[in-house]
């Protein structure tokens, strides 16, 4: 997280993290990782009680009793929370980088292809160019249209086909796109509307990655389909292959005390 | 991933213990082991407030002992505040 705390101050965002380790503790982490940002201490564990998240799973007297589920939030500076971010493997938080990407719209560190197809021009870039097992990444993929043409947005009646990325890596093991709302336009002689975009938009995405993965670069491949339309022509459904990289780090378990 | 987690405390803590038991050994921990411990140990998650809510006041000790609320950590266009279990373990 330290690593991209730039990249969200730039861009008006601070970071906190807050554990129900004593203030001791989370000194001598921060000296010894040089820790630029809040540490919070919330020894009885009566914040993350407040919050709903503290983990039930623990029996009372095990040392690990009073952590809380790992949910990061991004709150506005009012205190509205503005998503809400959930890794199930708990050594990994949602990364800065990631919400830089989707949130902030920053350029990250991660891979990315160019796709064209005629009048169509679409950038898939992932938020990190590292990541470990059982770890979320973050992809946007900003499309341009020429003038005058257009791609459906859902939902389309039968023989028209919407636009859609789909990762087929199976190292991908979960994966959600968010589309922005399409507009709903008169087309041609037709009777009624349908969802369309034009012009420049953006999708967001997230990919929940496997654990565990062999250390080392893997490809991540996807399939970006669509329908390129006209006022006057309508091409018939198209699809463009794609592929990722990204260094998946070497499996850790933490080092035991000492 | 997440279909053989026991549903009783005492047969998660067991697989956490073993889990334990072998990192405090200094011996490996196979995967399975370790994707048995994270299901355990998230099984049946609460996230939180939901987006659009607004979370609780709060007012912690920073790793210096300055008291910390929202409003003196949060930047002009918001905070990400990350609950994690332990920077100790």
């Amino acid at each position: 997280m330290e690593n991209s705390r730039a990249l969200l101050e730039d861009n008006g965002v601070r970071i906190a993290a807050a554990s129900y380790d004593s203030e001791a503790v989370l000194r001598k982490f921060s000296d010894e990782h040089r820790i630029g940002y809040a540490l919070l201490s919330d020894s009885d564990s009566s914040v993350i009680r407040s919050f709903k998240i503290l983990n039930t799973n623990i029996a009372p007297g095990m040392r690990s009793y009073g952590v809380p589920h790992p949910v990061g939030y991004l709150v506005s500076s009012g205190g509205v929370v503005l998503k809400k971010y959930f890794v199930p493997n708990y050594q990994h938080r949602v990364t800065g980088s990631e919400v830089a990407l989707l949130e902030l719209g920053v350029r990250t560190s991660g891979g990315g292809e160019r796709l064209t197809s005629g009048p169509l021009t679409v950038e898939v870039v992932l938020s990190s160019d590292r990541a470990f097992a059982g770890q979320e990444l973050g992809v946007r993929a900003a499309f341009e249209l020429e003038p005058g043409w257009h791609l459906y947005g859902q939902p389309v009646p039968p023989g028209c086909s919407p636009v859609a990325i789909r990762f087929e890596s199976a190292s991908v093991i979960e994966q959600s796109f968010e589309f922005p709302r399409p507009r709903l336009a008169k087309l041609g002689t037709l009777d009624g509307t349908l969802p369309v975009y034009e012009g420049k938009f953006e999708a967001l995405g997230k990919l929940l990655l496997k654990f565990p993965i062999d250390a080392g670069g893997i490809e991540l491949e996807g399939t970006l389909s669509f329908q390129l339309c006209s006022d006057t022509v309508c091409e018939a459904p198209d699809s463009l292959k794609f592929t990722l990289s990204v260094v998946i780090e070497p499996f850790m378990v933490p080092r035991p005390r000492r | 991933m997440a279909t053989d987690i026991p549903s009783d405390l005492e047969a998660k803590a067991e697989i956490m213990r073993e889990f334990m038991r072998l990192r405090a050994a200094g011996k490996p921990v196979p995967p399975e082991l370790y994707a048995k411990h994270v299901n355990a140990t998230n099984d049946n998650y609460k996230t939180g407030p939901a987006a659009g809510e607004r979370i609780p006041e709060f007012a912690l000790p920073d790793q210096y002992g300055a008291r910390r609320s929202l409003g003196n950590l949060s930047g002009p266009k918001g905070l990400l505040l990350v609950f994690h279990r332990s920077a100790d373990w």
